[in-house]
């Protein structure tokens, strides 16, 4: 292992909040997943969240993308568009119409489910359209398990953006990513106080 | 004199009744007729009362149409007889006050948005105990409709109760503390709406989310308590309130937007940013630097307002409280002009006149050669007033719900 370990040291993204080891164990993920080409004028950035609860509890949360104010802030209604080929079944190709809640800088957007992967815990989107200024934004999430004491579920949600004109990429990543925050921060709530609720009390020691 | 002053007592309730039946669609409508006869402004100024209910869903419709039908038979015992006050005779129909109750206007209208979030409170003599104070506030919600709700039910208590307990005779400092002490009630209440909530509260949209959270809600509060001395204003947010002084326009407020330079200098001090992201906006996110709730912003939004007190003369005309549905395409002047033509009956207020013609032509008034003006007519033209600055703003198409108090602040009416 340190043999292996010689050829680079682990460098753990600025400000993800995740330790080296448990960085490590989700670089095949990142890898896979949270990589994006981005060329001039865009911008890209990765979150993360730990969460108490166990994978496939959060994944359930994360996957619907049919009703996504369960664990996003903002949103004041969403509607799947109908699709006669797909009726109910959520698959790549399907839009999505969110309304935004007041005071905010924006008021819709138009999204589409890209990905879908129940197995692997990947659900990807784009934005498409709608009264904003996120263009070409592209973000994938993913739900993964960290080996250790105790239950341990870390999200990644990722993005690439193009930055608008007159702004920054510091600007865009700051607004991305204060929004990403609160989406995250709230999924730990709800998907912690729904398995507290279903799971019987830890006998206490 | 009491013959005419029991006829007009009792056709109150059968106008009320029938007011009470008006739909929210024939409101809309008289709303904008121009009415053309003493009886028609009277039934229209109630119209447009149930016009706000009907506005706004959130309210408590119960508690607005009492307040409506009590306000309007104080006035119309004031206006019948003008010395009700020493008539044995009157004071068996009701209690008589020191000072009669206030004069304004209000309007609240949703315009050119989805929903209405902005709320208004009109509170005469709400301290109890002591006469001659009265509470005016707008309160233009974000995210949701529950935090300004809650402003206004709300706010004029908090007011009340603080000032008791500061046994506040008018200093500056005194108030101060009192407005800072109500806004950080209201603000912890925002915070801890979602788990206090009552039962029998409307529900809003943020109902349905479990577990409830509501740190993305919040509300401008601009807050004005007028007495026969002073008027002070406390303000966190980008509402306004404005005084016209022998005609100049006199800033009680100063908006909280994310850029003023000191305000811009605290959220950095306090490790936050602006950007510029359809205008400046803490964190991107949102455009005022101030508010009562939005708890996921702090400590770079705060709720702590920013007292004015100001001693009245006798050039002071009125008071304006406002969103910024208004401020945002009505100047100050423009404000103040508009009042002050309504005040004068001098005619359709000109600049309004040339923005906008002839729909926003004042109905004429019958006593404009009088030389003084009645408390009946100095309540029309409040009314007549904030109805045309609410115009005003929609004609310049402004993009948010406006709301509007006017307050006539003349003396010896």
């Amino acid at each position: 292992m340190d043999q292996q370990g010689a050829g680079g040291d682990v460098e753990v993204p600025a400000g993800l909040g995740l330790t080296a080891a448990e960085y490590e164990q989700l670089r095949p993920t990142v890898d896979a997943h949270h990589r994006y080409a981005v060329g001039e004028g865009q911008c890209s950035s990765l979150l993360a969240q730990r969460i108490h609860a166990p994978p496939a509890a959060v994944w359930a949360i994360v996957r619907r993308f049919d009703c996504p104010q369960v664990y996003k802030h903002f949103i004041r209604s969403c509607a799947v568009r109908p699709d006669p080929d797909a009726g109910d079944a959520l698959r790549p190709g399907r839009l999505r119409e969110v309304c935004v809640i007041s005071g905010l800088p924006a008021s819709t957007s138009t999204e589409r489910l890209d990905h879908l992967d129940d197995a692997a815990r990947v659900f990807g989107f784009s934005i498409t359209g709608g009264e904003h200024r996120l263009r070409n934004y592209r973000s994938v999430t993913t739900v993964s398990e960290l080996a250790g004491p105790g239950i341990c579920t870390v999200v990644l949600e990722s993005y690439a953006v193009d930055v608008p004109d007159g702004n920054t990429e510091d600007d865009t990543r700051l607004f991305a990513d204060t929004v990403i925050r609160l989406n995250l921060q709230k999924l730990k709530s709800v998907a912690e106080a729904s398995t507290s609720s279903s799971a019987p009390p830890p006998p206490s020691e | 004199m009491a013959e005419i002053c029991c006829e007009e007592a009792k056709s109150t309730p059968a106008t009320a009744v029938a007011a009470a039946s008006v739909s929210a669609t024939a409101a809309a409508a008289a709303a904008v007729a121009v009415a053309s006869s003493a009886l028609e402004r009277r039934r229209r100024r109630l119209e447009m009362r149930r016009f706000r209910v009907a506005g706004d869903p959130e309210a408590p419709v119960a508690e607005d149409v009492r307040a409506a039908k009590r306000q309007r038979l104080a006035r119309t015992l004031s206006s019948t007889c003008p010395d009700a006050g020493s008539g044995s005779g009157s004071d068996s129909d009701r209690p008589a006050l020191p000072e009669r109750l206030p004069r304004y206007g209000v309007t609240s209208v949703c315009g050119r948005r989805r929903e209405m979030e902005d709320t208004v409170s009109v509170r005469p003599d709400f301290v109890p105990g002591t006469s001659k104070q009265h509470f005016f506030g707008v309160f233009d919600g974000h995210g949701c409709s529950h935090v300004a709700t809650m402003c206004q039910n709300m706010m004029h208590e908090v007011v009340a109760d603080e000032h008791r307990k500061a046994d506040c005779s008018g200093e500056e400092t005194a108030w101060k503390a009192v407005m800072e002490r109500s806004f950080a009630r209201l603000d912890e209440q925002a915070a801890s709406w979602a788990t206090s909530r009552s039962r029998d509260e409307p529900s809003c949209r943020c109902e349905q989310q479990k577990p409830l959270r509501c740190d993305h809600v919040g509300s401008t509060a601009v807050v004005a308590v007028v007495s026969p001395t002073h008027v002070v204003v406390a303000n966190a947010g980008d509402s306004r309130a404005v005084l016209s002084r022998a005609g100049v326009p006199v800033p009680l407020s100063v908006d909280h937007k994310p850029d003023r330079p000191d305000e811009l200098a605290r959220i950095k001090a306090a490790g936050g940013r602006v950007i510029y992201w359809d205008g400046a906006r803490v964190l991107g996110v949102l455009a005022m630097s101030r508010a009562i709730g939005d708890g996921y912003l702090k400590p770079f939004v705060s709720s702590e307002p920013e007292v004015t007190v100001t001693e009245r003369t006798d050039d002071d005309e009125c008071l304006i409280l406002a969103s910024d549905g208004l401020w945002d395409v009505v100047t100050n002047e423009m404000a103040c002009e508009v009042v002050r033509a309504c005040f004068h009956s001098n005619g359709p207020p000109a600049p309004a006149a040339r923005a906008n013609g002839a729909a926003l032509r004042a109905a004429e008034n019958g006593s404009a050669a009088a030389k003084g003006v009645s408390v009946e007519d100095s309540d029309k033209a409040c009314s007549d007033a904030a109805m045309l600055l609410a115009k005003l703003a929609l004609a310049r198409r402004s993009a948010d719900n406006v709301s509007v108090v006017v307050v006539d602040l003349r003396r010896g009416i």
